[in-house]
């Protein structure tokens, strides 16, 4: 019955199983936007879209947290407060498993240029944020391909505050992030949220190579400045429309 | 209760900072976490939140195969625990009121994968151990589990998720007292459940894995993929493995005795109720 730490940890004996992490074994791309709420992210990621779909380039648009399986699930317990920083963060994971085995991957190796509005990183900086332990987050999110390019949309706190709470009735409770109890006043609590994401993101820039984006940058200019650093991570030909024989 | 808390304790000094440490966000080293006092408690680093040492209750589990005879015994054990005195809580798998449900939508539909469902189950372990076994650990009870991580471990690997990425999953979880395995072999199940619902169902055969079209031998083989599986989790983590093919008095009583020495009740002697007379065969 006497049982060390390491035992679960190590898995020397078992019979072989299959690793999970598929890497860049497909013909498509995935490209990536990432950064706090307000930085402008989603509307530069809806333009960059938009320039695609109007060019007819094969491309998919998925979302954070969509996905129909899982999704009454996380509505449920966000509504009646019943997510733990534990539960929070194994729920999106199971939504993001479902958007990837059902839409990202299968779009990948059918040859697709797959725009992703947010992705594990995400959850890395959020659920960080709410105290998961990053090595757990890490493994936990470890069986996602890894984009071809991630745009980090940086802009300055109050920027993004200011853009956030100017343009909504009322901030949500976990978005707040007032399951923490860091404040009472869910203003306070979202901006001292918003910063710990906000650090978290900025510890990712080198190790998961992010490309920085100046989300204080007028709109067409930074839009200007995406489309030609996608032309230079992504072969955009290859998802152009095929010429009539 | 004084000696069950004696034997749960753990040695080291109570490690009331392993959380904090944990959302200070450096990503704390597993080597570090061995040798403190929640890591007797814990796989690993206990999830966010938890002070170990409010735990005073113990949490035992009864793992094995559907037909191993695993639910008849938890109801046993509940009445005896209860009749000795010890206020007993039960959990099982797909009980959690945050997915419980939904996980029954996902398993009718078939549309859902393999990882999705995998970490839904999780979402469900993780909800109830949080609201339903810490508290009543904090309480003092005695929590009985029908299934536990190892079978959640089990279905995952045999679909070829890594065994790796799993223990990563569960490694904040807690670690039980005592984890009994009633074993029994595939044809037996296949007999006892048969002769329950008159048919064997889709997932307990594996019929996701494209084994086989003759369901017995799907069954068959699914649930030898499992029991494999459980030979070499048993071997890591310490299962107390009983013959689950044995009657259910004789089955019972093996579970009494270990229960017994672990919780310091001197007499093992017990007859189920009028109420549950109709298991005891």
């Amino acid at each position: 019955m006497a049982i060390s730490a390491s035992d679960i940890l190590t898995v020397s004996q078992a019979a072989p199983t299959k690793a999970v992490a598929p890497r860049r074994e497909y013909p498509g791309a995935l490209v990536v936007v990432e950064g706090i709420d307000g930085s402008g992210k989603s509307t530069q990621l809806y333009l960059l879209k938009r320039w695609l779909e109007i060019g007819g380039y094969r491309i998919h648009f998925t979302e954070w947290n969509s996905s129909p399986l899982v999704k009454s699930a996380t509505r449920r317990g966000k509504q009646r407060r019943l997510l733990t920083p534990t539960t929070f963060s194994i729920l999106h994971a199971a939504d993001f498993a479902d958007r990837c085995e059902r839409q990202i991957l299968p779009l990948l190796h059918g040859g697709y240029l797959v725009l992703a509005d947010r992705y594990i990183y995400t959850a890395f900086a959020r659920d960080a944020a709410r105290g998961c332990s990053p090595h757990w987050l890490r493994n936990l999110y470890s069986f996602a391909p890894i984009p071809d390019i991630t745009f980090y949309f940086r802009a300055p706190l109050d920027v993004a505050v200011t853009r956030i709470t100017a343009g909504r009735p009322k901030l949500k409770y976990y978005e707040a992030g007032m399951d923490l109890g860091i404040s009472l006043d869910r203003a306070e609590s979202f901006r001292i949220f918003q910063e710990r994401i906000l650090n978290n993101y900025d510890q990712m820039i080198e190790t998961d190579h992010f490309v920085l984006m100046d989300g204080t940058m007028r709109v067409n200019k930074l839009q200007k400045q995406m489309r030609q650093i996608l032309g230079e991570h992504v072969d955009l030909a290859q998802f152009a429309p095929k010429k009539k024989k | 209760m004084k000696k069950i808390r004696a034997q749960s304790d753990p040695i080291a000094p109570p490690n009331g900072n392993a959380a904090k440490r944990v959302s200070a966000g450096n990503g704390a080293k597993k080597s570090e976490n061995g040798r403190n006092g929640s890591a007797t408690r814990f796989y690993g680093i206990p999830m966010p939140g938890i002070r170990t040492e409010e735990l005073s209750g113990n949490l035992i589990v009864v793992e094995g195969t559907d037909g191993s005879g695993r639910s008849t015994q938890i109801s046993l054990l509940t009445e005896w625990l209860e009749s000795e005195g010890f206020a007993v809580q039960t959990m099982g798998l797909r009980r959690s009121f945050l997915v419980g449900e939904d996980i029954d939508a996902l398993l009718a539909e078939n549309a859902v994968t393999r990882m999705t469902l995998a970490l839904m189950y999780s979402t469900d372990f993780f909800d109830q151990l949080e609201r339903r076994i810490l508290p009543a650990l904090r309480s003092g009870l005695i929590v009985l589990a029908d299934r536990y991580i190892f079978t959640l471990i089990a279905r995952a690997a045999v679909r070829g998720i890594g065994r790796d990425y799993l223990h990563g999953i569960y490694e904040i979880a807690l670690r039980p007292d005592l984890t009994f395995w009633l074993n029994v072999r595939p044809e037996v199940a296949f007999d006892r459940e048969f002769k329950k619902s008159q048919t064997i169902s889709y997932w307990e055969s594996g019929r996701d894995m494209s084994l086989s079209n003759d369901l017995f031998q799907s069954f068959i083989r699914y649930q030898s993929m499992i029991k494999r599986e459980f030979e070499y989790l048993s071997k890591r983590h310490g299962f107390i493995e009983l013959d689950g093919e044995r009657s259910v008095p004789e089955v019972n009583r093996l579970l009494r005795r270990r229960i017994a020495s672990h919780l310091g009740i001197r007499s093992t002697h017990y007859k189920p109720s009028h109420a549950l007379s109709h298991l005891w065969r």
